[in-house]
């Protein structure tokens, strides 16, 4: 089992640690200018120096920080009204069609209005990590509530269960794959949206940094910034988001 | 345990496909005194599951009454447990919090529960299976759990839907010998839902035929107990009243 998991591991670094390789010997062999793309030591140099100084902290924590922030109350909102909607099809007729306008926009394209209602910073960022992982993890509840077996709810039922303990004994565990699937494929776009809002609205995190050092003509540290923005997501998505996915449907999923 | 008495029960569905009503159940009539065991047969369409949806409260019925100890049914409740062919175990739930689901909802603590639990565990062999999954377990195991889980809530009367449908064979012998057992020692009031007419003769003591949404015939099992399938394969009592009831199935 370990030895399959470092072997694993090994192959998805492979790829990447031959990019790095080929990046090594066609910089310093065709002499490309900084300015247009830095050298590998160069971009060691601009980490070391940002770590040193505590730039990237500052800017990771930020982003760190809206991330998680927007993800919490994203799902804290999107999980129950989505089992809402799925166990009542009143409010999912009335819902659906908002829910699918409003899940296009989702992201960037919530910034001008975000930034006019919550200022430039923290509130207009969080607001679009909220968007991008809320309607995804509404849909997705929705559709983990509609693949629980009905005999689950009577049986609930008959055994004395009522509305709450549905809820939170039924519904909730039962959904609870789909909202897994919901908040890391949420995730994965609010990420994006993230850099992209940090570049136009604010001061500090990941996207700014990014933005900034290009006033500069620092393409080591944007460099350095997009391998971060890159490692992170992927140490995010393989030791948290996808572990979690698969513990509950592995548990869990056996119903379907 | 309570009486189960259905009234002049009848069920019209609304056909989406057709757009038009269907009656599923006309005028059913049906007293179970309390403690006794009875079986529904009949083909299949002819309204068995209907009936025991209705009684569970899973689906409104449409006309007449259902009392269970004289109070009419609205909706489900723990005074009726459901087995089911499915089993509907919760997957996310041990053994253990399956079984204790009900007393749990009843605000029963959880020392106290889980001693339920292994009690009714216990009395279907299934003590080492506690902790497990449902997932990890074998169907005919699965569904002694799904026996015991609607056992160990108390219910006054007990309605199971073709519960070892999904079962073979062997298996279906076995929890058939378990189950007459459990009935003999605990007297619990059981509608009994199969096709399996040899099943139901096993089980009941009366066996009702079903037939287009009436009942056409009701046959007493006056086969004495404890009853094991070792003693009942080869008895002629047995295979004789079988082979009317099939004979009544079959004309249905
Ligand atoms: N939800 C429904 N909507 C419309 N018609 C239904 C519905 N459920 C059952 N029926 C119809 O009611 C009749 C009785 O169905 P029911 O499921 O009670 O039969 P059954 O005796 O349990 O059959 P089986 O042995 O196949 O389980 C059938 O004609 C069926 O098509
Ligand atoms: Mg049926």
């Amino acid at each position: 089992m370990v030895s399959r998991r470092i072997l694993g591991t090994m192959t998805f670094i492979a790829p990447l640690a031959l990019l790095v390789v080929i990046w090594g010997i066609v910089v310093p062999v065709f002499q490309v200018n900084p300015q247009i793309f830095p050298s590998v030591p160069a971009v060691v140099q601009a980490g070391v120096n940002s770590i040193l100084n505590g730039t990237l902290l500052m800017h990771v924590g930020a982003s760190m920080g809206r991330v998680v922030l927007g993800t919490v109350l994203a799902v804290l909102v999107a999980v129950p009204l989505g089992i809402l909607m799925g166990i009542s099809k009143g409010v999912s007729d009335f819902l659906t069609p908002l829910l699918r306008f409003f899940s296009v926009l989702a992201g960037i394209a919530w910034i001008p209005i975000a930034t006019l209602w919550f200022g430039y910073g923290f509130g207009a960022i969080v607001f679009v990590i909220f968007n991008g992982v809320f309607f995804i993890v509404v849909y997705n509840t929705l559709l983990g509530v509609s693949t629980i077996p009905m005999s689950l709810r009577n049986a609930a039922a008959s055994l004395g269960a009522g509305r709450w303990a549905l809820f939170t004994e039924v519904l909730l565990p039962g959904a609870l794959p789909n909202i897994a699937t919901g908040v890391r494929t949420g995730l994965g776009f609010a990420w994006r949206g993230l850099i992209a809002a940090e570049m136009i609205a604010t001061n500090v995190g990941l996207g700014y940094m990014l933005f900034v050092a290009r006033d500069f003509y620092q393409t080591e540290v944007i460099v350095f910034g997009m391998i971060v923005i890159g490692t992170l997501w992927l140490l995010i998505d393989r030791l948290l988001l996808a572990p979690f996915e698969r513990a509950t449907i592995e548990r869990w999923g056996l119903v379907r | 345990m309570k009486t189960l008495s259905l009234q002049n029960l009848s069920k019209t569905y609304y056909d989406l496909y057709e757009g038009s009503h269907h009656t599923a159940l006309h005028d059913i009539s049906l007293d179970i005194p309390a403690g006794e065991f009875v079986s529904v047969v009949g083909p299949s369409g002819c309204g068995k599951s209907t009936i025991l949806n209705m009684v569970a409260g899973f689906i409104p019925h449409s006309g007449g009454e259902i009392l269970v100890g004289g109070q009419p049914v609205k909706g489900p409740g723990r005074d009726r447990g459901v087995v089911f062919q499915s089993f509907a175990l919760f997957p996310w739930k041990t053994v253990l919090d399956n079984v204790g689901f009900g007393p749990k909802m009843r605000g029963v603590p959880k020392a106290e529960r889980d001693e339920i639990a292994r009690e009714y565990l216990a009395m279907a062999g299934l003590s080492h299976a506690a902790d497990r999954y449902p997932n990890e377990l074998s169907g005919g195991m699965q569904q002694r759990v799904g026996v015991v889980r609607a056992l160990a809530n108390k219910p006054d009367v007990l309605l199971m839907d073709e519960p070892f449908a999904s079962v073979d064979a062997q298996t279906r012998m076995t929890l058939q010998d378990e189950l007459s057992r459990i009935w003999e020692e605990r007297r619990p009031t059981v509608l009994f839902i199969t096709h399996d007419v040899p099943e139901a003769v096993f089980l009941a003591n009366r066996v009702v035929v079903l037939s287009k949404g009436h009942v056409l015939a009701d046959v007493p099992v006056p086969i004495e107990r404890p009853r094991v399938w070792d003693k009942l394969v080869e008895d002629d009592a047995f295979k004789e009243l079988s082979n009317k009831v099939l004979a009544l199935v079959r004309s249905a």
